[in-house]
């Protein structure tokens, strides 16, 4: 007799949880069936604005696959030119200072860089920040990569880029990242 | 029903964060900002008053062996419900709280309410107790966040005022950044709580003042 | 294969030094503050955390792929806390009955840790930075490691703080909070540090 009321409990028990979890799931695929297209439409609208800005004139690209021996590349993009050469937007995330700095690095036909452009960091406000902020001195440093090949580095590691004022290590990571995505479009070329 | 206690309650005298200390996680990261402030704390307010409505409403089907399991999944599904909601309609928002919006689900004030309130009492007292809670969580986020705002970046309204910007208050060369940095979080959150104690030892002084 | 050996260190080093679960980018404060008033206390639920955390990412990872093949990436959170909040509970079963000398020591914590938001913390930041199962379980150690290291130097540093004069209304919680802005403020020394 125990027993029966035992199992009986423990049905009760689980059932009442699973009614409760179901009830919250439909909920969520509620939800879900709403906002999923809107929050599509704005990561690729985020993608397509960050590899406008580093592809200049760019009409239509496509993802493709890839091969990286750094591990910092995360994602590349493929233009065809009509006039037969590709370009290509390579998305890559090096180390920073504070965290990992997520960018786009834009390849020329010849594989020189055409533009590059931080998406999302945790660099420090004033310092490692320049990097991405829209002022004079983020750009000047942003324009110090545009039509390098093979390699870059700071003029400290014996490179043409300058660094940005106080925040040596942004930079390189910075740098660390255009060759990535450098050797990576090179593969693929 | 008592809201005017309720509402000094969740203010001040048991205040989630200066008093009951909970919540912490979410105070001392995301508090670097204005908009920060007041868009956590509107979520948390919001997920705490439907979590606590469900969650009174359904105190009499909840077995008691369960219940914690049973609200965690009901607070996490609400959590992940605003989390949705937020990076459809508040992508900025949602990008700048980043990972810490789902960890609301993990924040103790909104457990910490359904097991203390609203599992004990009506749906309408657990709503206004939800509603009350988050105007104390989101007014202590808010100090916060103005004043790491003002000593670390030396602006006001970031993120909401001046396109983002924030309005400029202190020079920038004034602003010490190590303010919205992590020790700054701690060194504020102790002084906004010492502040708290002091207000409360100064209105029960005045009370006992006045009984004399 | 050497890089990837490299990565593997540079999540151990950046997890327990310059991204520190706790001091840096806050997730457990409240463990952290809760448990942090004995060295050997704070020592035990250090460990309980390290278990837990591992074993959550190791988890949690195999569950995100479960969730992605389905198609319900939007039902993460709600996975994942019912996992890690599973796990607890088992650990803390198997712990009970079979190693009963563990269980003395750190059965107490074992609840408290399933709202420790370290451990969710580190489940959404595996999936959030793509990291597969190795890399997700040697970052979950790691974090667990910084959240040891943490809260033992903390508990050290709160056992003079808590016998020091200091005035009224900073009793209590709020020098505690200061002092542990101080060790953070140390540990910021860490940042940028790179071996590689």
């Amino acid at each position: 007799m125990k027993r029966e009321s035992n199992v009986r409990y423990i049905l009760r028990l689980s059932l009442t949880l699973l009614v409760i979890t179901s009830v919250m799931a439909a909920l969520l695929a509620g939800v879900n069936a709403v906002t999923a297209p809107i929050i599509a439409a704005q990561t690729a609208e985020k993608t397509r604005q960050a590899i406008a800005e580093v592809l200049p004139g760019v009409t239509g690209y496509s993802q493709i696959d890839f091969t990286d021996d750094t591990g910092l590349v995360t994602r590349v993009y493929r233009e065809t030119l009509s006039s037969g050469g590709n370009r290509y937007a390579v998305e890559v995330a090096p180390a920073g200072f504070g965290g990992s700095i997520t960018m786009m690095v834009g390849v020329d036909t010849d594989g020189s860089v055409l533009g590059v452009r931080v998406i999302d960091h945790s660099e420090t406000a004033g310092l490692g920040a320049v990097a991405a902020a829209d002022s004079a001195a983020g750009q000047a440093f942003r324009d110090g990569f545009l039509g390098q090949t093979g390699s870059v580095a700071v003029t400290k590691d014996g490179g043409t880029v300058d660094a940005i004022t106080g925040a040596t290590v942004t930079s390189r990571a910075v740098c660390q990242g255009v060759n990535a995505a450098l050797a990576c479009a090179a593969g693929l070329s | 029903m008592n809201f005017r206690k309720q509402f000094t309650e969740g203010l001040l005298t048991r205040n989630p964060v200066t008093v009951q200390l909970l919540g912490m996680c979410s105070t001392l990261a995301i508090t670097t900002r204005l908009f920060n402030g007041l868009g956590m704390g509107l979520a948390v307010t919001v997920i705490l008053i439907c979590s606590n409505v469900m969650i009174s409403a359904l105190r009499r089907v909840i077995p008691s062996q369960i219940r914690i399991a049973a609200y965690i999944v009901i607070i996490a599904g609400f959590v992940t419900i605003v989390d949705l909601l937020l990076q459809a309609y508040l992508p900025e928002l949602s990008e700048s709280l980043g990972v810490f919006i789902p960890l609301i689900v993990v924040n103790c004030i909104i457990l910490g309410r359904a097991e203390a309130f609203a599992s004990k009492n009506g749906v309408l007292a657990s709503a206004v107790d939800g509603l009350c809670q988050g105007i104390g969580y989101t007014a202590a986020l808010t100090i916060t966040c103005v004043i790491r705002e003002l000593l670390g970046a030396g602006t006001f309204g970031g993120g909401l005022l001046n396109h983002g910007e924030g309005i400029r208050i202190l020079p920038e060369g004034l602003a010490a950044m190590q303010f919205v940095m992590p020790v700054g979080g701690f060194l504020t959150l102790g002084f906004v709580i010492a502040g708290s104690q002091w207000l409360m030892k100064h209105r029960n002084s005045r009370k006992e003042g006045k009984q004399a | 294969m050497n890089g990837y050996v490299q990565s593997l260190l540079g999540i151990l080093l950046s997890a327990v030094l310059t991204e520190n679960f706790i001091l840096v980018k806050f997730y457990g404060i409240c463990p952290f503050m809760g448990v942090s008033k004995k060295i050997d206390t704070a020592l035990g639920m250090g460990m309980a955390v390290t278990f837990v955390m591992a074993l959550a990412s190791a988890a949690c990872w195999a569950v995100n792929v479960l969730l992605v093949r389905l198609g319900l990436e939007y039902m993460q959170t709600v996975a994942f806390i019912l996992v890690i909040a599973s796990i607890v509970q088992v650990v803390e079963m198997f712990l009970k009955k079979s190693v009963p000398a563990l269980y003395k020591a750190l059965g107490i914590f074992l609840p408290l840790i399933t709202t420790n938001c370290a451990v969710l913390g580190v489940a959404l930041v595996n999936v959030q930075k793509g990291y597969d199962f190795l890399r997700s379980v040697v970052n979950g150690a790691a974090g667990g490691l910084g959240f040891l290291l943490a809260i033992v130097l903390f508990a050290s540093l709160r056992e003079r703080v808590d016998r020091s004069d200091c005035p009224e209304c900073f009793k209590g919680f709020p020098i505690t909070l200061i002092a542990a802005g101080l060790l953070a403020l140390a540990f910021m020394g860490f940042s940028g540090l790179k071996i590689f």
